[in-house]
This record gives structure tokens, sequence and C-alpha cells, in this order.
């Protein structure tokens, strides 16, 4: 599959860009009279783009650092989340 | 200087000169016109009329001894001023000058406009105050300025605390300011004022600074205090609207004497941490004061100078700052600044989802006219009459046409495959939930899609068996003169129709239109599933 990728489109550059291509597809699909071939190869890419956007709307990293003043990333203390507050109420 | 300034103003020279003149008649002192006792006449050596009565007095030589006896005459008047008259050095008079001013003027409020103001490197502030008519010199020493949230600026009117002071060097004297606030506004008021008017004019504020935010941060990052609400508030929101947000607090304390250089502290720091594409500074509600560091030159240019964009989450809705008009965006509160960075975060979601079913559904639509069109190609009278004057078999013809309907469909049915992978694949993500309806309706589609070439199929054989009988009488040629040609084996004794008959370097002859080719196969590719 992650070759299909590579075959299918050139790399996916950013977020932001993901998004923009993604829309520039569907606009091409959604105008064309395109072959059925590159209908297709155009839907790949979609799907492509559409699943990276997704896992990068997942990627970040669900966590709470303080950076104290020696310039030292820390996780914070356990409870800080407000949903750890959430649960011993 | 300014003792001389101050003396050549029309009303003090009088005065100097009084005090200046024959000494004790200068001093306005009661316990002077004691001390010179009977000198109740010594005022008058300076009455002009009275000084030139005496000077012409000695003029009438009679007249002389008795007013020599009667009146004390000059060398009188000297002779008693001198026993009456307590004289100062420069240094004593100064001195009790300064007592008397500096004892009587301990703490006074003075109102006036600033002109001369002046801060020297020193660190002192040093100004005149005037109102229409007089003007005092007066300082304020360093540490009392840097109190001063304000830029005491020429012609700003202030009323100042004060005490007076005699600068007895130089015999001058001076109020020395304690404190100083402007007239009308509130101090506060005036230096947010002074401080936005300076930056707004540098460009600090100007919408083209303005960077856009992250469409998604990989990092947020957090200035805030951590003991205020502030802070609860912003994970709160974080944690409902982008549960697997990554944040990084950078704690500092938000008020008091030197909070604004720590804010600023913290600003620069965080932006730098790798990762980090947006940052959020925020304060719960509170006083003007309270909210004062957000109102400091020194974290406005914390937060221009933040290599990120940023987002100001200040007090309450109707608080604004300094902070906010100089951040790339201005939240109203901190919880509102939250919303910002990850209300894209939802809106992207939906619209990722939306374009998903979009693509799909562009797809499905694309197949559907693909299965329009063959719906109509094999209803074409011209298909439906297929000519039969010919010397092909019925058989054959129908065998061909079984051929054609079959080619067709398998080409419908490999891009359904197609895009049935592709589809799992958008499943086999996280869209389960939204895809579940296009899911259903794509699976409708490639249903009917199926049917309707199944029907299709169905009525071609129908018609087709009908048609066949008038095939004989019919010519191939029409057929042939659309395009399709017939495939013979090397001897025309068997027309080839399928591709596992044949084997490279196999001749055959094809006949077309007009005329007949003789071929030779190169490679074949056999029908998947074919006839």
């Amino acid at each position: 599959m992650e070759q299909n990728e590579e075959q299918t489109g050139g790399t996916i550059q950013d977020f932001e860009a993901a998004i923009a291509e993604l829309e520039s597809v569907v606009r091409k699909l959604e105008e064309g009279d395109l072959a059925l071939e590159a209908s297709l190869q155009l839907y790949e890419r979609g799907v492509q783009l559409s699943r990276f956007c997704h896992a990068r709307l997942e990627q970040a990293e669900r966590r709470i650092e303080i950076l104290n003043e020696r310039g030292e990333l820390k996780d914070a203390p356990a409870g800080f989340d407000d949903e750890d507050d959430d649960r011993r109420r | 200087m300014s003792l001389f300034d101050l003396f050549e103003e029309p009303e003090p020279p009088a005065a100097a000169k009084r005090t200046a003149g024959p000494e004790p008649a200068a001093n306005p002192a009661p316990d002077a016109a004691a001390t010179t006792g009977d000198g109740v006449e010594s005022a008058s050596p300076l009455d002009p009329e009275r000084q030139s009565d005496a000077e012409r007095e000695p003029d009438p030589a009679g007249d002389a001894t008795k007013a020599l006896a009667g009146k004390p005459g000059r060398g009188g008047t000297a002779r008693a001023a001198d026993t009456a008259r307590r004289i100062h050095s420069v240094s004593e008079l100064t001195a009790r000058i300064r007592t008397l001013l500096e004892s009587s003027f301990v703490e006074i409020w003075v109102e006036g406009e600033l002109s001369n103001a002046r801060v020297w490197n020193t660190g002192h502030f040093y100004f005149t105050l005037k109102d229409a008519q007089s003007q005092i010199k007066g300082v304020m020493f360093r540490t009392a300025l840097q109190r001063l949230r304000f830029k005491p600026q020429d012609g700003l009117r202030v009323v100042a605390r004060a005490r007076i002071s005699v600068y007895e060097p130089k015999g001058e004297y001076q109020i020395v300011c304690e404190h100083l606030e402007p007239e009308g506004l509130g101090a506060l008021q005036l230096a947010f004022d002074q401080l936005k008017e300076r930056l707004g004019r540098e460009g600090l504020f100007a919408p083209e600074r303005k960077r856009p935010l992250p469409a998604l941060p990989r990092k947020i990052g957090i200035v805030t205090s951590l003991d205020g609400a502030a802070v609860r508030d912003i994970v709160r929101v974080l944690r409902r609207r982008y549960p697997n947000a990554h944040l990084v607090i950078r704690p500092t304390r938000v008020q008091g004497d030197g909070s604004a250089l720590e804010v600023a502290r913290a600003i620069t720091a965080i932006g730098t941490v790798a990762g980090i594409d947006v940052v959020i500074v925020a304060r719960g509600g509170g006083s003007i004061e309270d909210l004062w560091a957000f109102n400091e030159e020194v974290v406005a240019r914390a937060i221009a100078g933040c290599p990120v964009p940023t987002i100001s989450g200040v007090g309450h809705e109707t608080d604004v700052t300094i902070a906010d008009f100089v951040a790339d965006v201005r939240a109203s509160t901190p919880s509102a600044a939250a919303e910002l960075v990850v209300a894209r975060k939802d809106d992207f979601t939906g619209r990722i989802d939306r374009l998903g079913e979009r693509l799909t559904a562009a797809v499905v639509s694309r197949l559907r006219r693909l299965d329009t069109r063959l719906h109509q190609l094999v209803a074409r009278p011209g298909f439906a009459a297929f000519p039969g004057r010919v010397a092909l078999r019925g058989r054959f013809i129908a065998e061909l046409t079984h051929d054609l309907a079959d080619a067709s469909r398998m080409l419908v049915s490999v891009r359904l495959r197609r895009l049935d992978a592709l589809r799992r694949q958008l499943e086999a993500h996280d869209l389960r939930h939204r895809l579940a309806t296009i899911r259903a309706r794509l699976v409708a589609a490639e249903g009917s899609l199926e049917q309707a070439v199944d029907r299709q199929h169905q009525r071609a054989r129908v018609r087709l068996a009908t048609g066949l009988a008038r095939l004989e009488s019919l010519s191939p040629l029409g057929v042939l003169a659309r395009g399709y040609a017939v495939c013979w084996n090397a001897e025309r004794t068997a027309v080839v129709h399928d591709a596992a008959q044949l084997a490279v370097g196999d001749a055959v002859r094809v006949t077309l239109a007009r005329g007949e080719a003789r071929c030779t196969v190169t490679g074949t590719t056999p029908a998947p599933g074919g006839a």
C-alpha cells in the first residue's frame, strides 16, 4: 500500500497542502468528463490524501509538559489533566 | 542657571532687590522688627522720599544740629542700625530660608503643566511645572520615577505630590516630586494610551504583521500562571475539543512587581521549543492593575518577537490589553484562545470527511455514467439489428456479441473491484462512522450497476435472438464500417474469439471494412474470467 501511495502521487507536503490538494482532486472529479482511468487515479490520490489528513489529525501526542525556568521539559504532574480531575470527582 | 531664570522674572527681582537692601528692613519676619527696636524708623532709608528728605536736611545750616539732636540723622541712623541689625552670611540666610521652606512644605500637592521635561542620564527626571502666571522647578528621583507607569512629558497636566527642597550651594529651591499623576485620565489609562500610540506608530499592530495560525498545531505552547483559573480553562477546552493535543506550559507569575519581565521571558523561552507552532498567552480576569503586566512594553515586544504565531487571551471579554494588539490573534478570554486553536481541528475533521464523501460520490457517479453509456451502446439499433447478410454464421455472431457484452461487463467489474479496494482503504481508516452511510450508498450503487449491466445484457440477448432471424439478409459491412474487425485464423477457416487460441508468432487474418490484413501475433492477453 505504501508503495501504491508513492506510485500514485508525489509526496504529501503537510496538512494544509494535503487538504488543498484533496479539494482540487474532488473538484476535478466532480467537474470531470475525465477518462475512466484518470478518474480512478484521481480517486486513489484522493483516498491517499484523506488518509494522510486523518492520520495527521490523530498524530499529536496526548501530553502535557511543563517548561521550567532552566529550559527543561518535564511531564506535568499527574492529575493536572482535567479528565483526571473529572474522574476523581 | 535656574536661579537666574527665576530671578529674571518680573516679580521675583523686585523682591530680590528688597531683600538685598539695608539689612534689617529687608527682613519681613516679625522678630526682625523686634530686634531693630527703635528702628521703626529704620525702614526709612528704603523710602526714596524720606531718604531724600534726610539728605536735604543738612543743607539748611541752622537746622543741622537740631536735626542731629532731634532726629537720628544719617550718621545716627547708621549707628542705630549697626546695633540693631543682625548681619547674616549668605550661608546663614540660605540655611534659614531652607529650614523655613523645607519645614513649611513637607507634603504638598501641586498641579500644573509639565515643561522642559527631561530624564538625565543619572535616571533622575527634571522638569518645570507651570501655570499661566508662575513656574517652579522640579525633580523626581529615579526610584520614584520608575514607579510611574506612564511617561511624563511636556504639555502634560499633572498633579504632583512633593516637598520643597532648597539647594544651598546655588540658592535654588525646587519641588522634589514623590508621585505624579496625570490630571483627568488615570495614570494607567495614560500609560496605556502612550504605549499604544508609540507601538502603533512603530507598526507593531499592522494587519500585515499578523501571521495565520497553523492549520493543525503540533504542540501548543501556553504562557500563564499555574495557579490561576486560566490554565485550567485552557486545558479543559483543549481536552474536550482536541483530546490528543500536546501542550507545553511555561508557568510564570502574571501579576505583581516584575511580572511583566517574567511573562516576557516566558514567551521568549517557549517560542523556541522544538515543535511548538503556536503560543497562547493567557491570564484570567482581574482589575486593570492585575492585568497590567500585559500592558507593558516588554511583554508587547516579546509577543512581537515570538517566532511562532501568538494568541492572546487576557482577562474577560471587555478587557483589552496592549498584548491583544500585538498578538497575531486576539481571543477575548483564555478559554476562547483555546477554542481558536482547536476549532480548526473540528473544522478540518468535518472538511476532510465531507471531501471524502464527495470524492466517493464523484467516482460512483462516474461509474454510473459509464453504465449508462454501456446501456446505450448495447441498445443501439445497429447493434440490436446486427447485420447478418454475411459469410459469418449466426452462432458465431451470437458468440461474438456475447463476448462483447462480457468484455464490457468485465471492464466495469474490474473498475468496481478497484473501487471496492480503494473504498476499503478509506474504511480501514478512521472514517468508519462518517462513511457508514457512504458505504451503504456505494454498495447500493454497485448493486444497481451490476443489475443494470445484467438487465442490459439480458435485453441485448433477447434482441439479438429476435434479430438473428434477419441476420442472414443483412450485410456485415455496416458493422465493419463502424470499426469492428473480424479476426480469422491463418487459413481463414475459423474466427478467433479467444486469445487463448493464439500463440506468439501465429499468423492471423483480420477482415476490416475494406480489405483484409495479415498479421502476426506478438503477444496475447488472456481475458481474466472471460468467455
